[in-house]
């Protein structure tokens, strides 16, 4: 995860973990959330998937949800988790909004 | 009804990864794994991908907290030697691993150094890593334990000046540079996509 300091954005991966675990899920199932929500456009690697939650754990910006015993093993975002997702909500929304006042406008010309 | 097959790869990772997906493409798929030995049993061409992944830098509950993961999202691992030193109390000082993986031996990570992972053909692509971040980090996972032969062995080649470490030494310079040009290229992309 690369974290840009002076923006504090974070990467599309970790956005949509963080999205995804709004309701608990365990990890084919965030796969196969972003993979729906992307259209296919994002397809994370399972490998890379373990290290994006790995690393949010540490953060504690997910946590295990559940028991877990036997199950599959679930996540579910958390307070400061949830902070920081709307964090980069309002981030992205200035950013569209840069972005629609000089391209949104001449796309037409 | 199973078929045997005699096989050594070494560090050839792709090599072995390319085998195990012509056998799936000639309608085999693998059943179990020993140190020489991989049992295939039949399938229909193509119903299953394969994947090598390196994973010697991990610590033994790490690595088996991951093929744990995999196993969940569906995938099939197996454990796979990459030496082919099965003396008993065998240790192993690996500088370059995580904490808790930097001594290996027969009962933890020593010869369970790769994970040979398959996945059910489904049509879409079988990466296990599929961000420019995470590749940088994976391939420098892999470039570590060549790195420190390389400088190990050239170490002790000017110290003893001896010819033969010289030669070890330039044999781990080639897969350093290969995996240092990948790092490279991927750390240029990195600067504007990710």
């Amino acid at each position: 995860m690369r974290d840009n300091i002076k923006g504090g954005a974070l990467t599309e991966v970790t956005f949509y973990v963080l999205l995804a675990l709004y309701t608990p899920k365990h990890g084919y199932a965030i796969m196969q959330f972003i993979e729906d929500s992307t259209d296919g456009r994002l397809t994370l690697g399972a490998g890379t998937l373990y290290g994006a939650i790995n690393t949010l754990l540490s953060k504690g910006w997910i946590t295990p949800f559940g028991d877990g015993d036997g199950r599959k093993k679930e996540y579910v975002i958390t307070n400061e988790g949830k902070s920081i997702a709307s964090n980069e909500l309002a981030r992205l929304n200035a950013l569209v909004d840069t972005a629609n006042k000089i391209i949104g406008g001449n796309t037409d010309e | 009804m199973s078929k045997k097959h005699y096989r050594f790869f070494g560090a050839l990772l792709n090599a072995q990864e390319n085998w195990l997906n012509k056998m799936s493409a000639n309608g085999y798929r693998l059943i179990r794994t020993s140190k020489l030995m991989y049992e295939f049993e039949e399938c229909k061409p193509n119903e299953y991908e394969y994947q090598i992944e390196f994973i010697a830098r991990k610590s033994r509950s790490s690595a088996q907290d991951y093929a744990a993961f995999l196993t969940e999202m569906g995938y099939k691992v197996f454990y796979k030697n990459i030496n082919l030193n099965y003396s008993i109390g065998k240790v192993r000082l690996r500088p370059w691993a995580e904490p808790g993986g930097r001594i290996a031996t027969n009962s933890t990570t020593y010869n369970r150094e790769l994970l040979i992972v398959e996945k059910p053909h489904d049509g879409k692509p079988f990466e296990l890593h599929s961000t420019i971040d995470d590749r940088i980090e994976y391939y420098k996972s892999i470039r570590a334990p060549w790195l420190f032969m390389l400088i190990i062995f050239a170490l002790f080649g000017v110290i003893m000046r001896s010819w033969i470490f010289g030669a070890f030494a330039l044999m781990s310079l080639i897969p350093t540079i290969l995996y240092q040009l990948e790092i490279i290229s991927l750390s240029k992309s990195a600067k504007t996509n990710e």
